[in-house]
Parts: structure tokens; sequence; C-alpha cells
């Protein structure tokens, strides 16, 4: 099949997987031997649900599908092992490049706050730091671009889709009704 | 008459009509851009649907859908990064034709041939439904399961990545699904005692993780990439043109339908068979393939758009995802209450007709805003990545929230997103996973139907395959998968076809 060249080897779709086929990416390796030992607990826990009990019972797939992936995750060790270290990658380049810790941490970060802080703080705060982060722009150009897609973005989940997010601190109900009391005096 | 009058749903609400080509529109849009998916954004959008009624997320999602498979043409094209996964094999030839100032033919010639594709797929899907849903009626619960294995399989046998990767993804994705109580004995699986685990893992923050998250974590790579800038002619392409490849585009339309027909296998992967397929049969093209040929673009964008209609197919008449979209959306089926398989065709025929009536819309629609608006899509499409990519992950986080209010949720699609990051660099297949997740039920239930009802007995499980025309057909797939990633296949496939095919 024909096989365009990806430019990270990063797979942007089923057609096409990432990674390189005829040697091994840094991590490779480490990741299928996690995947391996995640799969034999999974396969412990699913003899677990009903044993050899029966062959219609509750555990009897998920036996299965374990045992599956089990095998294929060694098998993949197998392979992976055996394939020559792929050139001129690094683990801390390539797979986590700084980028990617950054935003992991970020949207761990905006989750936590999520619940406390509420919607608008939080999201205003991620997307400040994000963009800034990434574009290098100046402060200005960073908070006009987040303060104005997250007013469109929380106006059209708020109002289109109807969509609830935590409130936390910042008094939206309110707000809305203020808006909406205002049209309706209007009137 | 009735069928007919449903079909009509969408012309004659406004509302409807309006949906779908918001819908398109966006679609179009969504695919353009480098980092959104139509899959990403189909899946984003269930979680603001949910509050809708049926017809009008199911006409948001038709349109977004039809629209996106085509838009990722348009950044082939003109940037030659595929928006979409559907338009890697686009961009081989059409950038080097935007290379040499044919943009606007390479974007006429894309618009026309998806159009065309994507009426074929839809006019197979109209025929052949109601034909395959009286089938399916007659289907055994073990037909299901082989099935779904057969849907689970068949990315990763069919794609260029590793079948043993396929596998693992595909069976990770049915444990997923398998997570909290047993619906039928309500035992507790795979729960690890914990309170949360109970009630499972919600499919769309699986998704969202999958396909939102690891994705924009992905594009980080890629954050400082410089566009360049194209000049558009003439767009709409002239009759002729048209009219000579029109043969090509029938015989990569029907490989996009078959593909798009299969269970699990999309766009992405018809499209590339088919540029394969067209390069085969191509004897003389104008230019070299790769060097800007017109059947270069014709062929996958044809098979693309005609995936569409083909993964509709099993979706609407066994409930069995045609790709890794249809999965999502049969999702959304169920989420509205509605259960995709030979009974809906039966009890809500209308539902069939209305989603056909939408295609056609959008389709139509897809037409119109591909020969249009170009000007207003360069500005659009260079958006800078610093921006999108921090929206995308936001919008990722609102829509795994917004399903259940649960703050649960997003932790699981983060941590998909996470995982996911992972299994892409070292080529893990994703749609398998969402596969698994959406099928794993479906596999479930139905292979303890089958064994119960031959009393738990393996060999009268398997006398009942073996006797059974169609069961055999599918369990033969099946192993045929297996067989074809060992040796012995590549051995025997010489042996039967010469050293040529063996060769290639």
């Amino acid at each position: 099949m024909t096989h365009p060249d990806t430019e990270h080897h990063d797979g942007t779709s089923d057609a096409t997987p990432g990674g390189v086929e005829a040697a091994r990416r840094p991590g490779e390796l480490g990741f299928a031997i996690v995947l391996a030992l995640a799969s034999a607990a999974l396969l412990y826990n699913a003899y677990g649900i009903a044993g050899f009990e029966a062959l219609s019972s509750p555990g009897a797939i998920p036996m299965a599908t374990t045992l599956a992936m089990l095998i294929a995750a060694v098998a993949i060790v197998v392979k992976t092992a055996r394939l020559p270290k792929i050139t001129g990658e690094t683990l801390s380049r390539d797979i986590f490049p700084t980028a990617a810790i950054v935003f992991a941490v970020l949207l761990l970060g905006y989750g936590l706050l999520l619940q406390p802080f509420g919607f608008l703080p939080t999201s205003a705060l991620f997307l400040i730091v994000a963009i800034k982060y990434l574009s290098k722009r100046s402060w200005l150009y960073t908070a006009t671009v987040s303060i104005g897609s997250l007013v469109v973005i929380w106006l059209i989940f708020r109002i289109v889709f109807t969509v609830l997010m935590p409130a936390g601190i910042m008094p939206e109900a309110e707000f809305i009704q203020f808006f909406r009391n205002m049209f309706q005096g209007a009137k | 008459m009735d069928a007919f009058m449903a079909f009509l749903t969408v012309f004659s609400h406004p509302e409807l009509l309006l949906l779908v080509g918001v819908g398109t529109f966006a679609g179009v849009y969504v695919g353009a851009i480098p980092g959104l998916s139509v899959t990403m954004a189909v899946s984003i959008l269930i979680s603001f649907t949910f509050s809708w009624d049926v017809l009008p997320a199911i006409s948001l999602m038709i349109g977004i859908y039809m629209g996106g498979v085509y838009g990722g043409s348009r950044t082939a094209i003109l940037l030659n990064i595929p928006g979409a996964p559907s338009a890697i094999a686009t961009a081989l030839d059409g950038f080097p034709m935007a290379k040499r100032g044919e943009a606007g033919t390479a974007i006429g010639v894309t618009t026309v041939m998806s159009f065309i594709g994507g009426f074929i797929g839809i006019g197979v899907l109209a025929l052949a439904a109601p034909f395959v849903s009286d089938f399916a009626l007659t289907f055994q619960p073990r037909d299901y399961m082989l099935l779904a294995i057969l849907g689970v399989l068949l990315v990763g046998s069919l794609s260029s990545g590793s079948l043993l990767k396929g596998i693992f993804a595909g069976a990770l994705g049915i444990a997923i699904g398998a997570v909290g109580r047993d619906p039928l004995t309500f035992t507790s699986r795979f729960t690890f005692d914990l309170s949360i685990m109970e009630s499972g893992i919600s499919f769309i923050a699986v998704m969202i993780g999958m396909f939102g998250v690891s994705e924009a974590l992905l594009q980080l790579q890629h954050v400082n990439k410089a566009s360049i800038r194209q000049k558009i002619s003439r767009i709409v392409p002239s009759l002729k043109t048209v009219r000579k490849h029109l043969p090509l585009s029938m015989q990569t339309s029907t490989i996009g339908v078959i593909i798009g027909a299969l269970p699990g296998t999309g766009g992405d992967i018809a499209a590339l068979m088919a540029y394969d397929h067209a390069k085969r049969v191509t004897k003389n093209p104008e230019r070299p393939f790769g060097d800007g040929a017109i059947e270069g673009l014709v062929a996958p964008e044809t098979a693309n758009n005609a995936a569409v209609g083909g993964a509709f197919i099993p979706m609407m008449t066994l409930g069995i995802p045609g790709d890794a979209v249809t999965a999502i959306m049969i999702g959304a089926l169920y989420i509205h209450g509605l259960n995709p398989g030979p009974m809906l065709m039966v009890d809500q025929p209308d539902m069939f007709w209305f989603i056909v009536g939408a295609l056609i819309t959008a389709n139509f629609f897809m037409l119109l805003f591909g020969l249009t608006g170009i000007r207003l899509f360069t500005k659009i499409v260079e958006m800078p990545r610093s921006v999108l990519i921090p929206l995308i992950m936001l919008l990722s986080i609102v829509g795994a929230y917004a399903v259940n209010n649960s703050i649960t949720d997003v932790y699981w699609m983060l941590g998909f997103g996470f995982f996911g990051y992972f299994m892409r660099h070292y080529g893990y297949p994703l749609g398998p996973v969402i596969l698994g997740v959406i099928l794993s039920r479906l596999l479930d239930d139905n292979w303890r139907r089958a064994i119960i009802s031959e009393r738990e007995d393996l060999g009268r499980f398997f006398y009942g395959i073996v006797t059974s025309p169609l069961s055999l057909t599918l369990f033969i797939a099946v192993l045929l998968i297996f067989v074809s990633q060992t040796p012995i296949w590549s051995w025997g496939k010489a042996k039967l076809f010469g050293r040529k095919q063996g060769q290639s």
C-alpha cells in the first residue's frame, strides 16, 4: 500500500498509524512492556470475575479479550526488542518534548481547578497561559485572543447547546439573569 | 409513500435544512484545518447535542461528516498538509498540481469527484440497506459475534500498520467496554472495588481523549510550521475533464463503498486503496503519479466520500459501525434511545430514510461550499496552531464534562488522551479501540446468547458455524485475516499468481 510519509511518525489515521515499522523508537519497548504487564494484571482480574465457571459466565469475554491482549502484547514486546534502535531520535526530544509535558501539566491543572474555581476563570487562565506559551506574542495579543475566543465558546455552548459547566466563583447565573431582565425591561 | 415523506423531512423543515447546511459548512472547515478531525468534531459534538431532539442532532452530525471527509482535501492541495486522515492520498498529487499553479483545477476536480463519489455511496446505501436489513433478521447471535470480531480486526489488517497492534487495540477496547456492572448478572467487572468504576467508563470520554486531546498533544510538535500561500485560478472543472475520468471514478467509488461498508474501515483506508488501484489501472496518465496526476485526485476523493454512504450500511442494518465516525453516531443514537440494528429498520424505517435525505442534502451543500468561499477559506485555515491547540483542548474538556456533568469523565478523558498520545507515537491504531468499546456489549451479549443456546457446548457451537453458510463465511474471513499475516500467505500468493504478484 502507498505509504505517505507522515511528518513525525505520529499516526494521524488508522490507515497510517504512526511509529516506524523497521526500527524501534525511543521508549517503544518500555511502552510495550508496560502494556504486556497491564494485560497480565487485567487477565488475572478477569479470571477473578467468575473463574472457569461457565462458557457463558460474565467473565468469559473479559478473559478472552485480556488473553488476546496479553498474547498480542507479548508478541509485540518480542518483535520490538529485535528491531534496531532508530537513529536520530531521542526520548526527550521526540516523545516527551517540553511542550507536551507543559501541556500535560496544564491539562491536569485545569481538571483540578475546574470544580472549585468554575469554568470561566479556569478556562481564561488556561487559555492565557497556553497561548502565551505557544505563540510567544505580547500579553495584549494573548489576552485579547484568549478572552475573545472564550466569550465566543461560552456564548455558543451556554446558549445554543445549553451546556452547564461548573459556575465556581463566577456568578454566571446572576449574570445571565441580569441581561435577561435588561432585555425584557426594554420591551 | 411513508418512506418518501421521511426522505423529504429534511427539505420540508427549514431548521433541519439549515442544520445540515451549517454542519456541512463547519465540516468543510473542520476537515480542512489540520489538527481538527471529523472524528474529533463529531465526538465532541455528541456531548453538546445530547439534550437536543434526535433529528436536529443527527442532521448536524451528518453535515459535519460529509463536509469533513471532503474538507481535508483543500489543505492537502494547498499546503501539502492533509487536513483530515481521509485526504492523505490527495496530497500526493494535489500539492504538486498546486505548486504548478493549478490549485484551482485541483480543488474543482476534487469537489466534483467528491460529490460524485458521495452520491454513489448514498445510492448504494439507499438501495442495499433495506435488503441487508431483511437479510440481517436471519442473523444468529454467533453471526453478530463474528461480525464484531471481524470489524475489530479489519482495521489492523487493511491498514499499513501492524495487525498485532491492531488486535491489541481492539481487545483493549472490548475490555474498556466491559468495565462496570455486567448488565445481565450484575457482577462487577474490572472495577477494582472502586465505586467510580461501577457505572463503567463513558465511551465519549474515551473517544474525546483519543481523538481530541491526543491529536492536540501531537500537534504541539508542528506549532511553528509555516504555511505557503497558493494562487487560486478557475475552480469549476470543465465537463470534458469530468467525463474523461468518469470510468475511473466509478471504479474507485465502488472501492470506497465496499471499504466503507466493511465494519470498522472507513474513508481513510478507502482513499489509500483507491489511490493504489488508480496507479495500477491508469496506463498513460498525463503526468506521472506523485507529480500532479489528476487520476491521483479522482481516486481518493471519490473513494473517501463514497465510503460515507457505505459506512452507514452496517451501522443502520446491523448496529455495527462502518468506521470510527459511524461508531460515534451509534453512540449518539443510543443516547437518544434508539437502538441501531435490523429492528430499527423495521420499527422506524423513517429514521433510515431521514438519514438518506440528510446525506443527499449534505452532499449538495458540500458541492456548493466546495466551489465557493475560497478567500474566506484561506483566512480560516491560516489560524495559528498556537491558538487552535489550546482551544481544541478546552473543547475536549468541556465536551467530556458536559455529558454526565462529571469531573470523573474529564479525568478519564485526559487519561485516554495521554495514553492515545503514546499509542500514536508507537504505531497502535486508535480506531479499533473505539470500535471495541462500541461493540463490546454486542459481542458479549451475542456470545452468551449463542453459547447458551448451544447448551454451553463448544462442539455444538462450532458445528453450528460450519453448517450455516453465513457463519462459515464470516468465520473463514476472520481466519483469513490471521493467515494473511503469516509467511504461508505470501508463499501461497507467489505460488498462485506467479512472481509478478508476489513482488508487489
